[in-house]
Formats: C-alpha cells, structure tokens, sequence
C-alpha cells in the first residue's frame, strides 16, 4: 500500500486510509503498483464485479476482488463509495452493533422460494450445511444468520444470499445421485454451479462424498 | 419529507451484462439530482431484494421493477421478498410505493421509436415489438402486445408487428407478418445481455444491424432498455406513483 495516511480501517478486503478531506481505499495488495480507480459508484461497481483474470463476481463479497488498485473520494462521500463495493456491509455492520440486525435463517430462505428454486427447500439439513460451509468459506462477510459471530469490524451476514439458494438448488439435483468430482476449472465461473470444473461445485461433492464414506465406514 | 427511488430488477450469476443498464439508470437519475436518493436492488445480485430497503434513508421511497413483463416477478417474487402489501406499504416508518414495471407504461413507446429511428428508421418501414415471451405464462406477452399497439397508435409505421423469442409468433418468421421490404425489430429488453447480444443474432443468422434476406432488410435495433431515454420513463412512473 501506498501513501502516508493518518490512520487505517479495514472492510474485507479494502483497506481505508485517511488524508486530510480525503479517504483512500485500497483494494487487496500484491505489492505491485496500484492502478487509480475512479470513486463514482457506478464506475466502481463496474470495477470491482470482476477478478483478476475478467471473471464475473456476482457474490460481492466473495474473496476474488481485484488486486493493486485504490480509489479516492471526499470523506463525505465515504459511506456511499463503500457501499458500491459492500452493499448495505456498513448499515449490516451498525446494526448488528446496535442488536437491530434482523436475522433469517437458511430454512426460511429455501421455504419461501417458487418456481425454480422451489426444488433447493428438498435439500436435506447436513446437506444444507455442506452448501453454506462451501460458499460461506470463500466469502469475507461473517454469516450471523447461521450463529458465528464477527469480530471487530467484521461484516455480518444476516441473510443466506441468492447465491446460496442457486447453490443448494443444484446440490438437490446432486444428492439424487452424487457425481464424481472434477478437478477445478479456473475458466468456470463463480457461480455456474451445472457445469463441472465449478469450484464451488466440486468442494462441495468432495465434501459431500467425503463425508458419505465417514458414515460408511463408521 | 425525503424522496427516494429504488430500482429493482433480477440481475444475473452468470451475466455481467444483466444489471449494467440498472446502474446505468440509477446514474443517470443521481445526476438529475430530483430525488434524495437513489438506490438498487436485485433477485440476483446484491443488494438482495429481501434486504434493498435497509439501505434506505428516504422516508418515502417508490419501487420501481425494471422489468418488462408484468407477472410472476412484479405480482410474486418482488412483493413477498419485499414484504410489500400492495401500492403503498409502510414499513418501518416509510412509506414505500409500489409502482408498475416499466414494461406496462405507456412512454416505453417512445423508447421503442427512438431505437428504431437509430437503427435508421425513416418511417417508411414495417416496424417489429420483438419480446421474449414464453409458452408457460401467458402473462409475459401481455406488455409486448401493448407497447406494439401505443406504437402503431403513433402512425409512424404502416406497419407494426409483435415476434417472440419462446413463442408464436416467432421472430424467424417476421418477414412473413409483413408486406414491407425492410422490417426494423426492435428488441424489448431491459439488457443488451445474452438475448439481445448472442442468442437471437445467432438464431437469425444476423450479419449485425442491417441483415439482407431474398430481396428483403432487416434492421437490428439496440435494446430498449439500455436507452438512456429510459430515465424519463422511471420518472414518469415515480411521479405517477407519488399520486396514490
């Protein structure tokens, strides 16, 4: 990181530091040069919905955030500039803090689904918990909604996202008939968990299998 | 009393693309600088529907779907993640409004003009409403047929038609709907996304905007909901959802 700010707070995977009227935030370092971002929202967002190597991050706080860059905005603005890269992580933050988070668990989430995602609330509850282990793992948000509890200025996770109900609506299909897993595909994306070489969808088969043959063998 | 807009759309896991006009628009209505805030939400990305409305500091904010359809995800999806009752809901201490999706309003028409005319419409063209529609809600046909008719009500075309992607009519078969030499299909789609971008210029053998088929044209327009135009449309829809 570069700079001589006057003290640092960190959000995920941003580091914020402050100088003067100014807030700079840095995304994760390499200890290369860091690339300028600008700080409107909409350009930021543009910027931070992609990893390293151009793929899509539709889970925003996924560990996959570009390296070596940092962006500039007015410390007024901070809040809002945040928020492009971490929705609602600040409110989720102060309310949790305040004990005003409101909380919804991974059963209710998969019981109000229709249509599609309807075939997700079949999934069995070990199954259920292989899937959170799995995605949760790779996301810097603390999931409270399943009773871990953050640290510090860590961002809690009041609700199973969108990404894990398309996760365990496809684990149902698997749990029919576990495929064999495959080694992960880095050209897969984040979230296309029908095709194999998903990293996601293979840690979880390997779980699941891993955990069958404990059982089987106990 | 403060005034916000939340933007809701489905967003995507897969494509990027899906959301861009989203954020594009919610710009746009930030830099008009009418409302006190505007914000977004999505069925597939973040913020989550279930949770948009917390990031509101507006005591009254109005909903608007960006979606063209109206059916399973503006009368279903949106409201039970929501938790909206019906136009006005108010939940913990705002009042949130509901407004209809902007495929119901009558100003997508002139959205759908100026994409024709970009696409080098002069008037004297068949024009086709090219939606998505699909076999298994009737519902989702609905606002392609009538942005179609306030189009044809216009009178700028001799001409004006409606094709689908998943449905009679279909889009392959547009040359026979018409008896004009030149058809110019106007997609209605809130995304220049994997419809609009691959799959129908790959299941119409497109040659890109204009396309020359037995003596015949096909122009190619961009899709409607990308058009920056697209403001006024949500605007009209705030104001007229500020009434109730």
């Amino acid at each position: 990181m570069s700079g001589a700010g006057e003290a640092c707070l960190q959000l995920g995977e941003l580091t914020v530091e402050f100088a003067g009227d100014e807030a700079i935030i840095h995304g994760p370092s390499t200890g290369g040069e860091e690339r300028e971002v600008e700080c409107e929202p909409t350009a930021l967002v543009a910027w931070t919905r992609f990893d390293d190597l151009g793929r899509y991050r539709p889970l925003r706080g996924a560990r996959t955030m570009r390296h070596d860059w940092r962006t500039r905005c007015p410390k007024e603005r901070l809040e809002e500039t945040l928020d492009a890269v971490y929705p609602l992580a600040l409110h989720h933050i102060t309310d949790w803090k305040n004990g005003k988070l409101r909380l919804v668990g991974l059963d209710e989430v998969l019981s109000r689904q229709s249509g599609r995602y309807e075939l997700s609330s079949k999934l069995a509850q070990e199954a259920r918990d292989a899937a959170a282990e799995v995605l949760c793992a790779r996301c810097v948000k603390v999931p409270v909604w399943r009773g871990e509890r953050p640290e510090r200025d860590d961002i809690p996770c009041p609700e199973p996202c969108s990404v894990l109900v398309s996760l365990c609506r496809e684990a149902a299909i698997w749990e029919e008939g576990l495929p064999e897993p495959v080694e992960p595909e880095a050209s897969v994306q984040f979230a296309d968990f029908e095709t194999a070489g998903n990293e996601i969808r293979e840690a979880y088969l390997r779980a699941r299998l891993a955990a069958t043959s404990d059982k089987g063998g106990s | 009393m403060s005034k916000g807009i939340l933007l809701v759309a489905h967003g995507s896991h897969l494509h990027a693309n899906s959301s861009l006009p989203v954020y594009e628009h919610a710009r746009r209505l930030r830099e008009r600088g009418l409302y006190d805030e505007v914000r977004t939400g999505f069925w597939k990305e973040e913020p989550s529907l279930s949770r948009a409305l917390e990031g509101c500091d507006a005591d009254d904010v109005t909903v608007v779907p960006v979606f063209i359809s109206s059916g399973y995800f503006t009368e279903k999806v949106i409201p039970r993640e929501m938790g909206l009752n019906g136009r006005v809901t108010q939940i913990d201490g705002k009042t949130v409004r509901y407004a209809n999706p902007i495929g119901a309003h009558p100003a997508l028409a002139r959205v759908i003009l100026q994409r024709a005319e970009e696409a080098g419409a002069t008037g004297e063209e068949a024009l086709a409403v090219l939606g998505h529609g699909t076999p298994r809600n009737p519902q989702s046909e609905r606002n392609v047929f009538q942005q179609a008719e306030y189009v044809a009500a216009t009178g700028r075309f001799p001409e004006v038609t409606t094709v689908f992607i998943d449905q009679e009519p279909n889009m392959r078969d547009v040359f026979s709907l018409v008896k004009e030499e030149t058809v110019v299909m106007v997609p209605l789609f809130v995304a220049d996304g994997w419809h609009v971008g691959e799959t129908i210029p790959e299941d119409m053998a497109l040659d890109g905007v204009e396309t020359r088929r037995g003596g015949r044209k096909l122009r190619y327009a961009g899709a409607v909901g990308t058009h920056p135009s697209m403001v006024d449309v949500i605007e009209e829809l705030v104001e007229e959802a500020a009434k109730w």
